[in-house]
């Protein structure tokens, strides 16, 4: 068996963000549609204050409500722990948005470009009409993962078929492999460190590992 | 052109939720009453006219809700995909209960029999519960997702039903009578218990602040006006004081109009989302870790609210 | 989509958009169109950030197509100039675009370089830290070719950016930016130094591993940047205060520890510590050679601080029977019988009153703090521990305190310089493992390597070119309209540098109003501003002022991207290829700013990944073009062969790929001679790849020692000192240099002149600002915040603050485009997250969002950046606030080295309205 996960390094985030633009490139999402995007945290009071950068996308949880509640089977839990969405059996209705516990998903009604009106050229090249009106949210990069089981790559290690926010965190603060696999990177960081999942009472089980100190 | 500027600050605390609009909320708010009208018209032991005014209206409700929906989902013309999943899904159930409520409801209207209508009373339940579970399927939305939320969309759904009923018949036949408008009191005061033990559950189990503060805001006016006065009306009329149709009437209404003052407080101002959490703020080299963030909760324990 | 895709190819590339690069990266080009920004993995192993590059170069693909570009060459048609003025720019063709400036520039050849006031008729302004020269081809050869040019009008770059850093740094350890040893360092006290935001890729990456392996930072700053958030310890030090608290932590290490804690042979052997003072605060020196006397503890006697054998004495006062003292303008003075203290004990006396407690006072730390910081510090460097590094064993001393920008320029700037630099010698930290690194020079040659730039000079010290300022060679009448040579003495006068790193603000202030005791030849404007990569109206002080003062220039053309706030002035603007449209070969590796310093060096090229929009041309066409037409083609290319714009001269030991001089080059032809150039030099003849080969493979480099990241075994293979601690020669300079002032009758610079000490003592550095607005008339009560500033990962300066994305991911973190103000603070002024709010200095006001935090003192406020547009398209809709637009232009707020800091006094309150 395999299942996907993406760890973050708390420790070494910086926030700077580049994962998310990284996110909207490789993806192409339209102007105010972040799949991936690193939120900015303040904790206690002046003098005593922390503050933290929290990179949030897609968890792709392993008992995902979002699944539960799509009424058209356009969302699913994949076998190797990607959740999917067809945008060809989606029909907007946004029960998934509504049931998913982590922001993770939109729906864009009509097309949108960064400068007005008119798509730029880049734009217009990846224009997707089938995104429009459905669900939407991280993929964990599918494409790269599928891609993966046709040349034998191993996502994760070879940044081809490695989700394009890994491939480009500057600080190196995501990893992203089969836990299942407990020769993986992934398995072996977590193994000397520790971690948490968000909302792991909701009993979601998301597939993203958050690490904030050694073990 | 002006460019947006958002609040860091808010992002990672629960938001309203955007995507579900007064259209969707008119479904939970049409449907829900449709459905506990058509339970009660096919409990109540109408006359046929008083059946078909009763069946006519629930099924009414319930169709223009879902037309409402319609106008929403992004792809409209895919609607039918909606029956794919009817393993998990409440919202696949609820379609499918509905294309039942409206075949029964149909038959009922056109024999005014009382079995169609019997089917069609229990179907509309039917629908009326999978609401409430499409509701409290949203892990997104606590406010929703409390179980307690499930007997209160219930039990509102039927007092809203039996509101409509107590209308129907003070308008169209000889008005409602004794069993009806003491069922009416109590429906209200099920919902006010409900009510009541839902937000105790919200607040126990937490929820986002401003989901609390939304609902905390309506108790007193629901209180009053969908709770503490259509009871009172209904028990003047009980105890016989002049114009009982209209108290009636009004008390239905009221009974009415609460519920679907409380689902769209419900679906939309008090439907905030989990919002994004930090169980502990990392390690920086050397030092302390820091202490949890849960941006617009309370209750988190060891957690300020941002 | 994509499936369908007739040609999908990544082309390799660099970004250099900041001065923190260059980093690698991927075009990814479908159909002739560039869709995605992408790490070049194929560098991971020589680029210390993997081959990533951070978000800024992930808006490339929208700079690219921007519809908002210009695209066509321009003219102006409004011959009125003004911010309220629409330059109503019209399209033109090229040949006519290219012979309105080149006939300009033509006639100014006629008519001399030089103006009748000295200065030359053509000024150029190239802005953010020096990053143009990594987009503007070869027109740095053009530059060469036509002789005299003033690069005196400052953008922020300069004296805004990390000025004493860059002056100071470069004087005493050819640090023009210095940065800690990150992958060596164990405890960072970083002053203001925002280095996981501006550090680039591989600084944070750097940062990171350093935090996972348990290095601890201490960061000191009025608020919690996200370096602060990523740090070990904030320390919410009060603006201005910082040398203070620098100098309470040397009293901790030399008054509390003493010399026995502290690095002994660094101190003795490296630097002049062991120099013996006489009273009159010079240096006593042999009545034969004049080289500077220690104490040799071996003969009990005083000695040349280079006789062989000797063991000087750090510290401690001797008695020197015979010595010199040479002052200002070569005075020498005999002693007999002298008390000689050493530079050491000199400091150790000096420095007795800064104790922890009286910076408590100053700083608004807590002395226990600051005690406990330097404790920390000392114990960290491990005096006494090795490495080996290469095959040659060398100190580690793993701490470093680093000084971010806002430290760095304007007064307190060279207290706090030199202050962390006496903190990293020390503990002999200062250029060794795990310490303080200089990382490239800039006002010393070779600009590729530090270590050929160190020679022997006077007294033991490397050599200094400072600008003259002795009675015979003081430059009485300026030769730039910024007085580089004239007024500082350390900015010396190699090149565009130097000048450019003069005090620019005065270019801009003089042109208005002088002093009264004004008694140089008057400064005139430049008869043609070019402006390349720059935009001054929004990134220098008082930017409103400052547009109107650009709007007299008679002609201004502008190698332009869109309209801004400063070629909205423009005669011309020529649409230039940008990063993804043309072609140019850098330096990488090696030193460079920042953290970049690497395992290896070399070369590498950015290319036309795309076609260039509409009209735009790459700028070594435009250049080609320019030096064409004005009659300068030969001596062009003989500076393109020299080397001037490519990497290394085009003719060498064994190679000659030179162009004609003859001929016009196509650009094509210029890179594939310098890519061929540049792989021959640094295989040393073993390679030779052309234009083609790198369009493939991107970049070339050879490995490189990490011994070349530390100047201090070349300091000691030449027996040279750090002068450090005392400064005599800082001393002498302010010296000559005031007697040259005074005899030319003028005393407004005097006050800039005490900041020339041999020991820096702390002033009211804070006060100053306070006074300045009190001069100007204004009641310091009713100004009782502090505004700062601070830079934006998203951002580079405001050069991509018309792509959009930048803005889009920019607001998921706190403050962008907005006021962050302390939470408490804003409670107590009813102003609520989200308010508008007027900011408001003795100068003007500008407006933002209130955004508040914790993480922030109460008493300041901050301003993310610089924005603020009014011309500039999108950038304009942003409704950003700056402080630059209410911060004063000040003779009285500039340095001795002729910079400024980016703060002011300002009040706050909530608009009525809120948006
Ligand atoms: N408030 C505040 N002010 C500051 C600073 C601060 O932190 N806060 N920092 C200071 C420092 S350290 C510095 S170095 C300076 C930097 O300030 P400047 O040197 O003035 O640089 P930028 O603001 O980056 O200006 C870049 C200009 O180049 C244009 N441009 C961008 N890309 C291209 C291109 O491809 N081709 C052409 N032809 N033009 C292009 C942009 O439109 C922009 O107008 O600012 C200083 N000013
Ligand atoms: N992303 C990005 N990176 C860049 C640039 C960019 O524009 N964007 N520009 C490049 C350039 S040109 C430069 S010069 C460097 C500059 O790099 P840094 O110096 O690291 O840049 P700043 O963010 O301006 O950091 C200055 C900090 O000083 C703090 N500060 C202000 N006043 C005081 C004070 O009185 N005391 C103390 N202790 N702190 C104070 C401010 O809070 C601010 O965070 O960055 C380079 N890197
Ligand atoms: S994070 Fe949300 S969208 Fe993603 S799998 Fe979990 S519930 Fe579904
Ligand atoms: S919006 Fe699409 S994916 Fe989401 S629940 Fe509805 S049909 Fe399923
Ligand atoms: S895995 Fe892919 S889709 Fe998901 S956030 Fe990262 S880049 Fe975006
Ligand atoms: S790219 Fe890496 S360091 Fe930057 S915000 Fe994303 S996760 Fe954090
Ligand atoms: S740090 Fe500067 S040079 Fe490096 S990728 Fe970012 S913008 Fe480009
Ligand atoms: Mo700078």
């Amino acid at each position: 068996m395999t299942r996907y996960v993406m760890t973050i390094d708390l420790r070494r985030c910086v926030g700077c963000q580049t994962c998310t633009a990284a996110c909207k490139g490789a993806n192409a999402t339209p102007p105010g549609i972040q799949w991936r995007r690193v939120l900015d945290i303040e904790s206690g009071e002046f003098p005593d204050v922390k503050r933290s950068f929290l990179p949030v996308a897609c968890m792709h949880c392993a008992n995902p409500p979002c699944e539960e509640v799509c009424p058209t089977q356009a969302t699913t839990r994949r076998a190797d722990g990607l959740v999917a969405i067809d945008y060809d059996l989606c029909i907007g209705c946004a029960n998934c948005v509504m049931a998913c516990p982590y922001d993770a998903r939109s729906i864009v009604h009509e097309p949108r470009y960064a400068y007005n009106d008119t798509a730029m050229a880049s734009e217009a090249k990846r224009f997707d009409p089938d995104r429009i009106g459905v669900s939407m949210k991280c993929t964990f990069c599918k494409d790269r993962i599928d891609h993966a089981a046709v040349s034998g790559q191993i996502p994760g290690v070879d940044h081809e078929v490695t989700p394009a926010c890994v491939n480009s965190c500057i600080s190196g603060a995501m990893g992203f492999g089969d836990i299942e696999d407990p020769e993986s990177g992934v398995s072996r960081l977590l193994a000397e460190t520790q971690h948490f999942r968000m909302h792991e009472e909701l009993g979601t089980e998301p597939g993203v590992y958050y690490i904030w100190d050694k073990s | 052109m002006k460019i947006s500027a958002l609040r860091a600050a808010e992002l990672a605390a629960p938001k309203q939720q955007r995507n579900w609009d007064w259209r969707a909320a008119a479904n939970f708010i049409c449907g829900g009453a449709g459905g506990g009208l058509l339970f009660w018209a096919a409990f109540a032991g109408l006359d046929p006219v008083a059946l078909r005014v009763a069946v006519l209206l629930g099924l009414a409700l319930i169709a223009g809700g879902l037309t409402c929906v319609w106008f929403e989902i992004g792809r409209p013309w895919r609607a039918l995909n909606v029956y794919r999943h009817i393993a998990t899904s409440w919202m696949t159930r609820e379609a499918v209960v509905a294309l039942l409520v409206f075949a029964a409801g149909g038959l009922a209207l056109l024999t005014a029999n009382a079995l169609p209508a019997l089917f069609a009373g229990v179907l509309g339940l039917g629908f009326l519960y999978s609401q409430a579970r499409i509701l409290a399927a949203n892990k997104g939305i606590p406010a929703w997702r409390n179980r307690r939320s499930i007997p209160l969309m219930v039990a509102t759904g039927l007092a809203e039903g039996a509101g409509f009923l107590a209308c129907v018949l003070s308008l169209t036949s000889a008005g409602a009578g004794l069993p009806m408008l003491v069922g009416l009191i109590v429906l209200i005061g099920a919902r006010a218990l409900f009510w009541h033990r839902y937000l105790g559950a919200l607040v126990a189990d937490g929820a986002p602040d401003a989901t609390l503060k939304v609902l905390g805001g309506i108790a007193a006016r629901l209180a009053v006006f969908g709770h503490i006065l259509p009871a009172l009306f209904v028990m003047a009329a009980v105890a016989g004081m002049p114009g009982r149709g209209g108290l009636v009437f009004v008390a239905g209404i009221m009974a009415v109009a609460g519920g679907w003052f409380l689902k769209f407080t419900l679906v939309r101002r008090a439907a905030y989302t989990q919002g994004l959490a930090l169980q502990h703020m990392p390690m920086r080299g050397q030092g302390a870790a820091g202490a949890a963030a849960k941006p617009g909760w309370k209750a988190m324990p060891g957690a300020k609210a941002g | 989509m994509e499936a369908q895709a007739k040609s999908v190819k990544r082309v390799p590339t660099y970004c250099y958009n900041c001065v923190s690069g260059p980093d690698l990266m991927n075009i990814k080009v479908v159909d002739g169109i560039a869709t995605e920004v992408e790490p070049n993995f194929a560098a991971a192993d020589v680029h210390p950030a993997k081959g990533r590059v951070c978000v800024k170069a992930y808006g490339l693909v929208q700079k690219t197509y921007n519809p908002n570009r210009i695209q066509t060459p321009m003219k102006r048609t409004n011959p009125k100039k003004g911010r309220n003025e629409d330059p109503g720019f019209v399209p033109i063709s090229w040949d006519e675009a290219l012979d309105i400036v080149a006939g300009k520039l033509k006639a100014v050849r006629a008519k001399g370089l030089l103006d009748e006031a000295g200065l030359p008729r053509v000024a150029v302004s190239l802005g953010h830290g020096g990053t143009p020269s990594n987009y503007m081809g070869t027109f740095p050869a053009f530059l060469a070719a036509w002789g005299e040019v003033d690069f005196s009008f400052g953008s922020g770059q300069g004296v805004k950016c990390v000025h004493s850093e860059h002056l100071y740094g470069e004087f005493w350890h050819r640090g023009f930016t210095v940065a800690a040893d990150t992958p060596n360092c164990r405890y960072n006290i970083a002053v203001g130094a925002n280095v996981d935001v501006t550090g680039g890729p591989c600084a944070v990456i750097r940062h990171a591993d350093a935090r996972v392996r348990g290095y601890k930072r201490v960061q000191v700053e009025p608020h919690l940047t996200a370096t602060g958030a990523c740090s070990a310890e904030w320390v919410p030090i009060r603006p201005k205060t910082d040398p203070a608290f620098l100098f309470a932590l040397i009293h901790v290490l030399v008054r509390e520890n003493g010399l026995e804690k502290l690095d002994i042979p660094f101190l003795r052997d490296r630097t002049a510590s062991p120099y013996l003072v006489a009273p009159d605060g010079l240096y006593l020196r042999d009545p034969q050679n004049g080289k500077p006397l220690v104490w040799d503890e071996t003969t009990a006697s005083a000695v040349p601080h280079d006789t062989p054998g000797a063991r000087p004495a750090v510290a401690g006062a001797y008695r020197v029977a015979h010595a010199v003292v040479v002052d200002a303008d070569k005075e020498r003075r005999e002693y007999a019988d002298v008390e000689g203290k050493t530079a050491y004990e000199m400091l150790a006396r000096h420095i007795d009153k800064y104790t922890p407690e009286w910076a408590e006072s100053i700083c608004d730390v807590k002395a226990e703090t600051i005690r406990r910081i330097a404790n920390e510090y000392l114990a960290a460097a491990g005096i006494g521990e090795t490495i080996e590094i290469d095959g040659k064993t060398l100190p580690l001393r793993p701490v470093a305190v680093t000084l971010g920008k806002s430290v760095n320029n304007g007064w307190g700037a060279y207290e706090c310089c030199w202050a962390r630099t006496v903190l990293a010698a020390l503990v002999g930290a200062l250029e060794n493992p795990g310490g303080l690194v200089g990382t490239t020079v800039r006002l010393n040659k070779s600009r590729d390597n530090r270590h050929l730039s160190v020679k022997p000079g006077d007294d033991g010290f490397m050599v200094q070119y400072f600008n003259p300022t002795t009675k015979e060679e003081w430059q009485a009448a300026p030769s730039t309209r910024n007085l580089h040579q004239t007024l500082v003495p350390i900015v010396g006068h190699n090149g565009a540098w130097s000048q450019a790193l003069g005090p620019t603000q005065l270019a801009w202030m003089f042109q208005g109003e002088r002093p009264d005791d004004w008694t140089m030849p008057m400064p005139t404007l430049p008869e043609v501003w070019l402006v390349y990569r720059s935009n001054p109206s929004i990134s220098f002080w008082d930017t409103r002022h400052l547009a109107e003062i650009a709007a007299k220039f008679p002609f201004m053309a502008c190698v332009a991207y869109t309209v801004d706030e400063t070629n909205y002035m423009a005669d011309v603007l020529l649409p230039e290829a940008t990063d993804l449209e043309s072609t140019q070969m850098i330096r990488m590796g090696g030193t460079k700013y920042m953290e970049q310093f690497w395992d290896h060096r070399g070369v590498v090229l950015r290319q036309k990944a795309v076609e260039p929009q509409g009209e735009a041309r790459d700028f070594t066409w435009i250049t080609t073009e320019l030096a064409k037409r004005t009659g300068l083609l030969e001596p062009y290319v003989n500076a393109i062969n020299k080397g001037v714009s490519g990497v290394s001269p085009l003719k060498g030991e064994g190679y000659d790929f030179s162009l004609d001089t003859a001929v016009e080059p196509a650009p094509e032809k210029i890179w594939d001679a310098v890519c061929r150039a540049a792989t021959v030099t640094l295989s040393e003849g073993r390679e030779e790849h052309d234009l083609e080969w790198f369009r493939e493979h991107g970049f070339y480099t050879v490995p490189m020692s990490r011994l070349d990241w530390y100047l201090t075994p070349t300091m000691e293979k030449h027996g040279l000192r750090y002068e450090l601690p005392y400064q005599e020669r800082l001393l002498l300079a302010g010296r000559e240099l005031g007697r040259r002032l005074h005899e030319s009758k003028m005393n407004w610079w005097d006050e800039q002149l005490s900041e020339y000490t041999a020991l820096p003592e702390w002033h009211d550095v804070p006060g100053r600002w306070i006074r300045n607005l009190e001069k100007s008339g204004a009641r310091a009560e009713d100004f009782p915040f502090w505004l700062l500033t601070t830079k934006s990962m998203q951002y580079h300066a405001g050069g991509n603050a018309a792509i959009e994305v930048m803005h889009e991911v920019a607001q998921n973190l706190r403050g962008h485009a907005g006021v962050i103000i302390n939470a408490k603070t804003a409670a107590s002024l009813g102003i609520a997250e989200g308010d508008r709010v007027e900011v408001r200095s003795h100068i003007g006001a500008t407006y933002g969002k209130a955004a508040l935090a914790q993480g922030v003192r109460p008493d300041t406020l901050v301003i993310i950046g610089q924005f603020d547009h009014w011309a500039t398209p999108f950038a304009k809709t942003m409704e950003a606030p700056s402080l630059n637009s209410i911060a004063p232009m000040s003779l009285d707020l500039t340095d001795a080295t002729g910079s400024g800091a980016d703060i002011v006094r300002v009040s706050v309150r909530r608009m009525e309205a809120s948006a």
